[in-house]
Parts: structure tokens; C-alpha cells; sequence
């Protein structure tokens, strides 16, 4: 069954095609393919490829949103709701503070996560400090990802990491994106990393990996 | 040389007396007037006051009459939420899930939601400063108005899925901006900016802005010309050197650009037309006088031998900027000559 060509499956979503998408999936399950198999062998790769043509000079965020879409498409297919979780490699939380409600980079960001294996919890737009820190509680996340498009929640972005010592979270890495935060340096706004892109992120958390969580 | 004199000079490549500013100072005017920043984008005569205090105590070029992106959005239809201190917020999508636009009217500027203020706002500053400061007005481009109408998310998608109906919002939206420009230069405003975030490439390819926004912003550009516009100005933020070329073929003068675009790379795409820029907007927040005093004397210098630049920040000076700042650069092009 390791055999099982994903190169279709991969072109569909590289092409932004959901119904193509299904269409694949569909065939690759009935020829034995496991969900598994189908996320770490068709849905990663086309993650990657993406990622390696998306460079800052040749950025496209339209294919990105389509290939994330046909992603999420797919995914509802292998695990439907009520069905086991999909097998992750660690949990991140994202989300856009209280103030801002521009959430397009926050959901490009978990497209791209949850395409890359990540299982992301996202506590929406216009989120409270502290709703995000009982998230972060609740799930005991690698990282938490907060996206900006505004100046304004710059105070409460340097407040995460101080809250999350108070919760006896110190080990989670917070980072942080999005036009208006990515201005400003790790230092300035008291996280652990500044991305200039969702793949910026996903490259970074991948580079935590053998933090042991 | 009065600003006004000295901003038509440069957008035609005349000599100056010296480099005209513009600090986009849109709600930090707010706080310098003693304002709350939701007080501020509902009231005309607020936001006149608070313009004419930051020009009396920073002395720039021109005031805007710029409440936030959410006012011809509003016009139409849509739901808007007013948080203290802080811009609008959009509730609910006026073209949200498959509303037919055709129940929709263009709004009249004279009565539809904020757009009263904000010409009552326009003849104020008008009244007051006469023709001595630029005076400018905003409307946004037709696919940002676009994306208001239906939530970025959605347009992009509907762009993908329905071109075709998109296309007919984007013909609607630039309706709309039309005759709301129209009408602050009716008002008083001695020019536009065309407020167009969404056009930039970090949301759209270039091509997309070619083939979709082009012949629209063309469409409005003309007919804020025909109204007594004294120049056409657009605003797109971010990486916009792959689109800064096709500004001329929309009848803009002024063309915006951000920290993303170097001077050099600026100059090259727009040789003839008039730019402003280009500080980073953080920077008024974050740094401190001497860094952007520093900043705005390298801009200076590298436009030193080309006329036809205006020293400005890259987009909008934030609301919670320090004042010094924002004097810093104002300084930079007064102390200059």
C-alpha cells in the first residue's frame, strides 16, 4: 500500500481545486491508502511545494488561500467530525488580540499549519488576553501564534509571555506576524520570534521539533 | 510658497522652496485634540478641530479629512460597531452570504451614515484654512471597497469562484467612490487620496491588479479630475514595487510608497511621477526623534537632485505615535530649505 501514487492528489491541491481534491482522495482511499498516509505523503508534500515557491518577491496569498481551502476540504474528509483526531505533531494556538479583527493572516497561517501535520486550536479575532491564556492552559501548546494587522494591540502583545509565566507556561514560545508586528523585532515586542510569512512560522516551528514537545 | 502652492509645484516637478511634508496623521490627530479616536471618525466638527490643532502644533502641509476604511462600507448597508477609542469595526458585511446587489443604491454622500460628517468636516477645514493647506479627502480604491462589502476573505474568494460577480461589485464600488469623492471636492477638498490596501500585492497578485483594479481606479481617477481635484493620489501600502508602474496608465500623480519599496527601486518604477514616503510607521511609535529625523534625512538625500517627492511616512502614522516623532519629521523638511 506504500506505493500508492499521491502525485494527483498533490497537483489538485497545489491547483487550488477542491472538488479535484475529493475526487483524489477518494480514489486513494478506495485503492487502501490510509488517512494518514494520504496527509503525511500527499497533503505535506503539496504544503512544501507551495512553501518553496513562495518566496517574499514571488508571494501569492490567492494560491495559498486556495490550496489551504482545498486542504481543509480534505481533512474534513479523512477525519470527519465525532471521528478520531488526526495524528499531529504538536498543538499551536493562534490568535488576533482584542482590538483587531483583520483575521485573514491568522486563518492563512492555520491553513498552513494544519496542512504541515500541526493540530491548531484558534481562539478567533478580537481575543482577550485572558481567554488566550486559559487556552494555552487547556491545550499545553508548543507555541502560540498571535497574527497583527494593527499597531494598537502592540501593549498586549508584550503582556503574553508575562502572563504565561504567571500560568506556570514559561516553555511555550509565542510568536508573532502580520503587517503591523512584523515592523517591530522579537525583542521590542517580548516574544521569542517574529515571522514575515505563515511559512516563516511553520520553518520555525519545525526548528523546535527536537525541543522534546 | 504656501503648502498648497508647494504641493502642486512638486506634483508637476517644479522647483520648490523647499520638500513639502505630509504626515498622515489621520486619528493621532485625536489625541493631540483632546479626543477619543470613536468620538473623532462620527463627528465632523471633532475631527475638523482636532485636524487644525495637529497642523497649528506640527505645521506639515496638508490635513486630512480621513475618518477610517469604514465609511462608504457603511453607506451601503453595512453594520459597524464603535469601540471607545479606537477605529469602526465591522459587525456584518453589507454583501454578506448571496445578497443580490442590486437591492443596494449608490449612497448619498448628503445623508447616508458617516458621509455627512465627514464633508461637514471638509467645508470646516475649508473655511478655515482656505487655500493655504492642502486639504485632502479620502475615498478607498474599488477593490478595497469591495472587500468591505463582503469581507476580505470572501472577496478573494469570490474572485476565484465568481469573477464575474465580483467584478460587477467592483463596477458598483467604484460607483459609489465616485460620487463620494465628488462630493468632498464639492465640499472643499483640494484633493483625494485613494485609500487601496487591498490592492496591494500582499493580498493580490500584480496581474489581478492589472486586469481587475486598473481600469476601475482609471474610471475614478477621471472623474475626480473632471470634479476639480488639483492631482490624483493613491495609497497602497506594502511591497508595491510590482505594481508602482502601472500608477501613470491610472491617472495618478502622487504615488505612495511604503518601507517595503527602497527610494532607489521607487524611483525607477514611477520616473515621472511624484512620490511620497516612505518611514516606516512603527518607527513613530517605537523609535525616537533622532531615528526619524535620521531617516527622513536619508530620504531627503536621495531625492536630493529630483524634484517632485514629498517626505512621508509609509502608511499611516499610528494613532499612539509620540508627538516628537511626528515633529522630528516635520523638522527634517522645514529646517532643510
Amino acid at each position: 500500500m506504500n506505493d500508492i501514487p499521491m502525485n494527483g492528489l498533490i497537483a489538485a491541491i497545489l491547483d487550488g481545486d477542491c472538488a479535484e481534491s475529493a475526487i483524489r482522495v477518494e480514489q486513494l482511499r478506495k485503492a487502501g491508502a490510509s488517512a494518514e498516509r494520504i496527509v503525511t505523503h500527499g497533503i505535506e508534500p503539496a504544503m512544501s511545494a507551495l512553501d518553496g515557491k513562495c518566496t517574499l518577491e514571488e508571494f501569492n496569498l490567492l494560491e495559498i488561500m486556495l490550496a489551504g481551502r482545498a486542504v481543509t476540504e480534505v481533512m474534513k474528509l479523512l477525519y470527519p467530525e465525532g471521528s478520531a483526531a488526526a495524528p499531529s505533531k504538536a498543538t499551536v494556538i493562534i490568535a488576533t488580540l482584542e482590538g483587531d479583527v483583520h483575521d485573514l493572516g491568522k486563518n492563512i497561517l492555520k491553513m498552513v499549519l494544519t496542512g504541515s501535520r500541526y493540530r491548531v486550536v484558534d481562539c478567533g479575532k478580537d481575543c482577550p488576553l485572558e481567554k488566550l491564556a486559559d487556552c494555552a492552559e487547556r491545550e499545553q501548546p508548543l507555541a502560540i501564534g498571535i497574527s497583527g494587522l494593527i499597531t494598537n494591540v502592540i501593549p498586549q502583545v508584550k503582556q503574553v509571555k508575562d502572563l504565561l509565566r504567571v500560568r506556570k507556561l514559561e516553555w511555550v514560545k509565542v510568536m508573532a506576524g502580520g503587517a503591523a508586528l512584523k515592523q517591530s523585532t522579537a525583542g521590542k515586542l517580548n516574544v521569542d520570534f517574529v515571522a514575515e510569512s505563515a511559512f516563516d512560522t511553520l520553518h520555525y516551528l519545525e526548528g523546535l521539533a527536537g525541543d522534546g514537545r | 510658497m504656501n503648502s498648497l502652492e508647494r504641493i502642486s509645484a512638486t506634483v508637476q516637478r517644479q522647483a520648490t522652496d523647499r520638500v513639502p511634508v505630509i504626515a498622515q496623521v489621520f486619528g493621532h490627530a485625536a489625541r493631540i485634540g483632546g479626543a477619543t479616536l470613536d468620538e473623532y471618525v462620527q463627528d465632523g466638527e471633532t475631527l475638523a478641530r482636532c485636524q487644525l490643532k495637529a497642523l497649528h502644533d506640527y505645521g506639515y502641509d496638508a490635513v486630512f479629512s480621513v475618518m477610517d476604511v469604514n465609511v462608504e462600507t457603511e453607506a451601503v448597508g453595512s453594520v459597524l460597531r464603535y469601540p471607545k477609542n479606537q477605529y469602526s469595526v465591522i459587525e456584518r458585511y453589507a454583501l454578506a452570504e448571496e445578497s443580490s446587489l442590486e437591492s443596494f443604491q449608490i449612497p448619498d454622500p448628503r445623508r447616508a451614515g458617516r458621509m455627512p460628517e465627514m464633508l461637514r468636516a471638509l467645508r470646516l477645514l475649508r473655511k478655515e484654512l482656505g487655500d493655504e493647506v492642502a486639504i485632502v479627502g479620502c475615498v478607498l480604491g474599488p477593490f478595497t471597497l469591495a472587500t468591505q462589502l463582503l469581507g476580505l476573505e470572501a472577496a478573494l474568494y469570490l474572485a476565484i469562484d465568481d469573477p464575474a460577480r465580483l467584478e460587477r461589485i467592483m463596477d458598483f464600488a467604484a460607483e459609489v467612490v465616485i460620487r463620494y469623492g465628488q462630493s468632498q471636492i464639492e465640499a472643499g477638498a483640494h484633493l483625494v487620496v485613494i485609500f487601496d490596501p487591498s490592492g496591494s500585492p500582499a493580498v493580490i497578485p500584480a496581474n489581478f491588479f492589472r486586469e481587475f483594479e486598473l481600469p476601475r481606479l482609471q474610471r475614478v481617477s477621471q472623474a475626480l479630475l473632471a470634479s476639480g481635484a488639483a492631482a490624483n493620489w493613491l495609497h497602497i501600502a506594502g511591497p508595491t514595487a510590482s505594481i508602482l508602474p502601472y500608477y501613470p496608465k491610472a491617472g495618478i500623480d502622487i504615488g505612495n510608497f511604503d518601507y517595503l519599496v527602497s527610494a532607489e527601486e521607487a524611483k525607477t518604477c514611477l520616473p515621472d511621477t511624484c512620490l511620497d514616503g516612505n518611514i516606516k510607521s512603527l518607527l513613530f511609535v517605537e523609535g525616537s526623534a533622532g531615528d526619524v529625523e535620521e531617516e527622513a534625512k536619508e530620504l531627503l538625500e536621495a531625492f536630493r537632485d529630483r524634484r517632485g517627492f514629498i517626505l512621508s511616512s509609509g502608511c499611516e502614522i499610528p494613532p499612539e505615535a509620540k508627538p516628537e516623532n511626528v515633529a522630528a519629521l516635520v523638522h527634517a523638511a522645514r529646517g532643510r530649505g
